[in-house]
C-alpha cells in the first residue's frame, strides 16, 4: 500500500464510495456512519467519516470492496482534488513487448518417410514448431494423437489428454493466447464439441490448428470416412461471424505440407485454421517428403505470456458496446477478405482442355483423379478441379473455367456439402449461368470409387447426348 | 496499489467515474475477493508473472481491474484456459477466478479434472448462492428453500441440494490446498486474505493446485442490504458450507515442470526416425507386367494373419525403388478379429486411386477372403493363397493364376506362426516377380532394424515361400 505512515487513517473520496456500508460495521470505534447526502456525481449516498476516535486499525479499509474506495491516507501533502496524487508511482514507462520472430532452422535432407496420413500431420505439426497438443481420443483421429503423445515428450513438449473436447479447445485458447502453437486431432463429433471454443478463439483472434479427420454422421454415425463437416468448417464455426481457412489435403504428403502451412496461416491472421481430412486419408500410408527446414517459433507481441512486457495484453471476445462490437466485426471481415484474396488454393489436373470438370477434394479427389485418366482413355475430355482450401473456396481459379467447360461433376463423400460451397462461391462471383452441375455423392462411410465415378460421368454424358 | 490499474480503461473506456469504480453492485463480495487477490499478487511480488483468467458471470470483467496478463474464458472453461496458459509458460502464475455457475455448474468437468491433475494453478471460487449476471437464477449452490427467479417457490428436492465444491475438490488427489472462507466480518476477511495469499504462494513455490472457495454476498439478488447479506451468509450459508481448511498437504513435493521445448533439427530428425541413407535400388524398370502405370494389390486375411504388415512391406519396397506407393487398411470393428484387408497401389509416378476394388494381385490368408476377393481379381491377375487353410477356390476371371502355398504349415515348421506373412511374401515374389527379390528382402530387413535377431528366420520364411511356388510350378 502506498503509504509512509505506520497506522494511517482511512481516506475516502466520496465519488468512489458506493455507500454499501460494509465499512460501517467493521469499525469498532464507530467512526463511520451512514451518509445522508446524495453525491451528485454518482447518485449514490457515500458514508460519512468522523475520524476523531480512529486508531488507524485499517479494518474499514479491508472491508471496502472498491479498489479506490476507502484507502489509507497517503500523507499530508496530497491534493484532495486530484485523485492521481493518491496513487504511487506507476511504471507506465516500461517497454511493451516486441515480437520475437519465428526462425527457420535447416533440416538435413532426409529420405522420404513412409507414414500414414495422421502421422504425417503430426510430424508436420512438429516441423511447424508446435510443441503443445491438447485433445480427446476419438476414432479415426486417435493414431495421430498417439504419435504426438510419444514424440512430444522427447521434444520437451506438452501432450495433454483433456477431460473432453470442450476442455481441449479451451486449453488451446490458453496456449494460443500465450502466443504458442497449439494443435488438436479430432473427428466429427469431437469437432462439434470444439465449435464453442473456436468461436471464442476467432473472437479473441487467437491462432491454433485443428485437424478434423471426418467420419460418418450425423450423431454418432460411424467411424468410416465421410466429408461430413465441410458445412460445419466453412459455415458453422460456432456462433457469430466466424470464418477460418479450411484446408483439404488428399495425400499423406499434403497432410504434412498443409499442416505446416496451417500454422503459418493461423499466426499470420491470428485466427484458427481447420484441416479437414477423412478417415481413409488418415489411415493411408504413403511417401512423405520432409521440407528442408523446421520452425523455431518466436513469441508475438500480442501474447498473454505473463511477463512484464506483455502485461497490457488481453485475450477476450467481449465487446460490450454495440459500436465496439460492430467495429470488431468490421475488423474481422477485413481479415476474412484478406484470407479470401490471398489463401485460395486448388490443384488442377488435366483442366486445360477439359469439357467435363470433376470437382472433388480429400480422398474422393484422388478417386476422381483416377477417373479423369480413365475417362480420357474413353475419349471424354475430363479434368479435375481439386480445392485445397474449402474456405475460401478457390473461385478465382475456377471462374475462368466456367465459361469453357460443358459440365461440372461434383464428387463427394457427403450430401452435397462441397457442392454447396462451390455453388455459393460461383454465385458470389457473379456467375449466374454456370455449366450443368451434376453430382456423384456417397455417404455413410462409402467413398465414391473410381469406377463408379467413371460410370456416372458416362451416364451424364450419354443422357446429354440423347437429349 | 499497483496491481489494480490506476485507471480502468476497459470499463466503459475508462470514462468518468467508471475509470476508478468497479462495475459491481454496492456491497458485492467480488470486490473484496479482488482486493485480497490484488494484495496477494503485490505481496508475493509476482505481478510481472501473473495471468488472470476471467470467467463468465458477474466477475467476467475482472480484466478491467487487474494490471496483469489477462485472458477471458468461455463459460465454465477457465480452468482449461488456465491449463493452456500454464503449460505454455510454466513460469507464469495463473489464476482462475470463477463464480458458482461457472465453476460448479457448466464447468464442473473442467474444474474437477484440472484439480485432479494437480497442475499448479490457483483457483478463487466465489460462491454467492445465486446467478448474478443473468439476473438471480438458481445456482448449484443455492440453498434449500432459497427463492430465485427460476425457483420462485424456493429450491426444493427436485433441484437437488446445494453442491459443496470445497469438500468435493478436497476429496481429489490433485490439490495441495483447499479452504473455504467468508467475508462477512473482519475476522473472516483476514482469513480470506490469508487463504488467497497462500493459494497463490503455493503456485509461486510450484507446489500444486490450490483452491479457495469464498462465500460472498450478492446483496442485489438476495434482495437485501449488504449488512443483511453478510448476516445471511454468516447464518444461512455457513450452515450448509462449513468454513475452514478442507485439505492442506504438508510439505508437498515440487510439481514436475515441463521442460523448455526443443527445436534442434538433428534431434527432430532422430525423433521422426528419419534417415539420410538411401535405400538401395535393384529395379531397372517399372514392373509393367500387370498395368502400365499403376498396379493394384490386395492382402486379405483374419486379424493376426499379418496381412497389413505384408501389405506395408510391399508398399515400402515400391517406395524404396522410387515409385509412388500407398497402403490403406480396412479398419474399424471389422478389423478387430474379423477380416483384415489392405489395399496397396504401386504407381510409376503417382497413385491416383488408392483403393483396390479390382486388384491385379491378391494374397489371401483364409477361405472367406479368397471367396470374397478372388472373383474381383482382374483377368490375367495372380492370386497367392494359403493352401493349409483354403480348400476351395472360387470361380475366377479369365486367365487368373491361383497358386496355393501352405503358408501356415511352413510357418509352423519354422516354429513361428507369425512369419506366415513373410512366407506369403516369398510366395508372392516367386509367383509374380513384382520386384527383384532383394527389393523385398531389403524392405523386410528395414522393418526388422530393431529386431536384427529375427532377420535370419524371416529370410528363411521368405525363401521357403518362394520355393513352394517353384515346386508348385515345376
Ligand atoms: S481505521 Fe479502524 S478505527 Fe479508523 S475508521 Fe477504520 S476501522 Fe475505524
Ligand atoms: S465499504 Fe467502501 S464503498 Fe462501501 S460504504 Fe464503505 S467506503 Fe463506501
Ligand atoms: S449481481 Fe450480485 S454478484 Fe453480481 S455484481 Fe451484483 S451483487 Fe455482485
Amino acid at each position: 500500500m502506498s503509504t509512509v505512515r505506520e497506522r494511517p487513517k482511512p481516506l475516502l473520496l466520496p465519488q468512489f464510495c458506493k455507500g454499501c456500508g460494509r465499512c460501517i460495521e467493521s469499525c469498532a470505534k464507530h467512526c463511520i456512519t451512514v451518509g445522508t447526502e446524495i453525491n451528485p456525481a454518482t447518485g449514490l449516498v457515500p458514508v460519512h467519516l468522523d475520524l476523531e476516535q480512529c486508531n488507524g486499525c485499517g479494518l474499514c479499509i479491508s472491508a471496502c470492496p472498491e479498489p479506490y474506495g476507502l484507502r489509507a491516507e497517503p500523507g499530508k501533502d496530497f491534493v484532495l482534488e486530484d485523485p492521481k496524487a493518491l496513487f504511487g508511482p506507476r511504471d507506465k514507462a516500461r517497454e511493451a513487448a516486441r515480437s520475437i520472430p519465428d526462425e527457420r532452422l535447416p533440416l538435413p535432407l532426409v529420405e522420404p518417410l513412409v507414414v500414414k496420413g495422421t502421422y504425417a500431420a503430426a510430424i508436420g505439426a512438429l516441423i511447424a514448431g508446435c510443441r503443445h497438443f491438447y485433445g480427446y481420443p476419438i476414432t479415426p483421429s486417435t493414431e495421430g494423437a498417439e504419435l504426438m503423445a510419444k514424440l512430444l515428450p522427447k521434444l520437451q513438449g506438452v501432450f495433454m489428454q483433456a477431460v473432453s473436447e470442450t476442455a481441449a479447445v479451451n486449453m488451446m485458447y490458453g496456449c494460443g493466447g500465450a502466443g504458442l502453437r497449439a494443435t488438436t486431432f479430432t473427428s466429427s463429433p469431437g469437432f462439434s464439441l470444439m465449435l464453442e471454443g473456436i468461436s471464442y478463439m476467432i473472437g479473441a483472434e487467437l491462432p491454433a490448428v485443428f485437424l478434423n479427420v471426418m467420419r460418418g454422421g450425423p450423431g454418432l454415425g460411424n467411424i468410416a470416412p465421410e466429408q461430413s463437416d465441410i458445412k460445419l468448417a466453412c459455415r458453422g464455426l460456432g456462433h457469430g461471424n466466424t470464418h477460418a481457412v479450411v484446408l483439404a489435403p488428399s495425400t499423406p504428403q499434403e497432410m504434412l505440407d498443409l499442416t505446416i502451412l496451417a500454422f503459418d496461416i493461423a499466426f499470420r491472421y491470428r485466427n484458427p485454421v481447420v484441416i479437414l481430412g477423412d478417415g481413409y486419408l488418415g489411415q493411408m500410408t504413403g511417401t512423405v517428403r520432409l521440407p528442408d527446414f523446421v520452425v523455431k517459433p518466436g513469441l508475438p507481441d500480442w501474447a498473454v505470456w505473463g511477463d512484464k512486457g506483455h502485461r497490457e495484453n488481453l485475450n477476450c471476445s467481449i465487446f460490450l458496446s454495440e459500436s465496439d462490437l460492430e467495429a470488431h466485426n468490421t475488423h474481422l471481415n477485413a481479415k476474412y477478405a484478406a484470407m479470401t484474396a490471398a489463401e485460395q488454393r486448388a490443384d488442377l489436373f488435366e483442366t486445360d482442355d477439359a469439357d467435363v470438370l470433376l470437382v472433388a477434394c480429400n480422398t474422393p479427389g484422388r478417386m476422381a483423379k483416377g477417373a479423369v485418366r480413365d475417362l480420357r482413355a474413353r475419349g471424354i475430355k475430363a479434368g479435375l478441379f481439386r480445392p485445397m482450401t474449402l474456405w475460401p473456396f478457390p473461385i478465382d481459379a475456377l471462374k475462368p473455367m466456367l465459361e469453357r467447360v460443358r459440365r461440372i461433376v461434383v464428387v463427394e463423400a457427403s450430401n452435397g456439402q462441397l457442392e454447396d460451397e462451390m455453388r455459393l462461391a460461383i454465385s458470389h462471383a457473379g456467375v449466374h449461368a454456370p455449366p450443368v452441375i451434376n453430382s456423384v455423392r456417397r455417404f455413410g462411410g462409402i467413398l465414391p470409387q473410381q469406377r463408379e465415378i467413371v460410370e456416372r460421368v458416362l451416364g451424364f454424358e450419354g443422357k446429354e447426348a440423347a437429349a | 496499489m499497483n496491481v489494480f490499474y490506476d485507471k480502468f480503461e476497459r470499463h466503459d473506456h475508462g470514462e468518468g467515474l467508471k475509470g476508478q469504480a468497479t462495475h459491481y453492485c454496492a456491497g458485492c463480495g467480488h470486490g473484496l475477493a479482488h482486493k485480497y487477490l490484488a494484495e496477494a499478487i503485490e505481496e508475493l511480488g509476482v505481478q510481472d508473472r501473473t495471468v488472470a483468467v476471467s470467467p463468465v458471470g458477474c466477475s467476467v470483467f475482472l480484466y478491467y481491474y487487474f494490471n496483469v496478463g489477462n485472458t477471458q474464458a468461455a463459460h465454465g472453461r477457465a480452468p482449461a484456459v488456465a491449463i493452456g496458459q500454464k503449460t505454455a509458460n510454466p513460469d507464469s502464475i495463473v489464476i482462475s477466478y470463477q463464480g458458482d455457475g461457472d465453476l460448479a455448474s457448466i464447468g464442473l468437468a473442467e474444474i474437477v479434472s484440472t484439480a485432479q491433475m494437480g497442475i499448479p494453478i490457483s483457483v478463487v471460487f466465489v460462491n454467492n448462492a445465486i446467478y448474478g449476471m443473468t439476473g438471480g437464477q438458481l445456482a448449484p449452490t443455492t440453498l434449500m428453500g432459497q427463492k430465485t427467479s427460476t425457483t420462485p417457490e424456493g429450491r426444493n428436492e427436485f433441484f437437488g441440494t446445494p453442491i459443496r465444491m470445497a469438500e468435493l475438490i478436497a476429496g481429489l488427489d490433485g490439490p495441495v490446498y483447499v479452504e473455504r472462507v467468508a467475508l462477512y466480518d473482519a475476522k473472516q476477511r483476514v482469513r480470506a486474505k490469508k487463504a488467497i495469499t497462500k493459494a497463490l504462494k503455493l503456485q509461486v513455490e510450484n507446489k500444486g493446485f490450490a483452491f479457495v472457495e469464498v462465500l460472498a454476498e450478492c446483496p442485489t439478488h438476495l434482495g437485501m442490504n449488504p449488512s443483511d447479506a453478510e448476516k445471511w451468509v454468516k447464518e444461512k450459508m455457513t450452515a450448509v458450507f462449513p468454513l475452514g481448511i478442507k485439505k492442506d498437504v504438508e510439505n508437498p513435493p515440487d510439481h514436475a515442470k515441463p521442460g523448455t521445448p526443443e527445436f534442434n533439427p538433428a534431434h527432430l530428425m532422430e525423433v521422426f526416425e528419419g534417415t539420410t541413407e538411401k535405400a538401395p535400388r535393384f529395379c531397372n524398370e517399372f514392373p509393367s507386367g500387370w498395368a502400365t502405370d499403376d498396379i493394384a494389390l490386395k492382402f486379405a486375411g483374419a486379424g493376426g494373419d499379418g496381412a497389413q504388415t505384408a501389405a506395408l512391406l510391399v508398399a515400402r519396397a515400391g517406395i524404396n525403388e522410387g515409385y509412388d506407393a500407398t497402403h490403406i487398411p480396412s479398419y474399424g470393428p471389422e478389423s478387430r478379429g474379423g477380416t483384415s484387408y489392405a489395399d496397396v497401389h504401386i504407381a510409376r509416378t503417382e497413385v491416383l486411386s488408392p483403393a483396390s476394388p479390382s486388384p491385379h494381385i491378391l494374397v489371401a490368408f483364409n477361405a472367406p477372403s479368397l471367396a470374397r476377393f478372388g472373383p474381383t481379381v482382374v483377368p490375367g491377375g495372380t492370386i497367392v493363397y494359403d493352401s493349409s487353410v483354403i480348400v476351395d477356390v472360387p470361380a475366377l476371371a479369365k486367365g487368373v493364376k491361383a497358386i496355393g502355398v501352405p503358408m501356415t504349415r511352413i510357418a509352423s515348421e519354422l516354429g513361428r506362426l507369425v512369419v506366415k506373412n513373410v512366407v506369403a511374401l516369398g510366395a508372392l515374389q516367386a509367383a509374380t516377380s513384382l520386384f527383384p527379390e532383394e527389393t523385398v528382402l531389403t524392405a523386410i530387413r528395414q522393418a526388422l532394424k530393431s529386431k536384427c535377431a529375427m532377420i535370419p528366420l524371416n529370410e528363411e520364411a521368405f525363401a521357403r515361400g518362394s520355393q513352394a511356388v517353384r515346386n508348385h510350378e515345376s
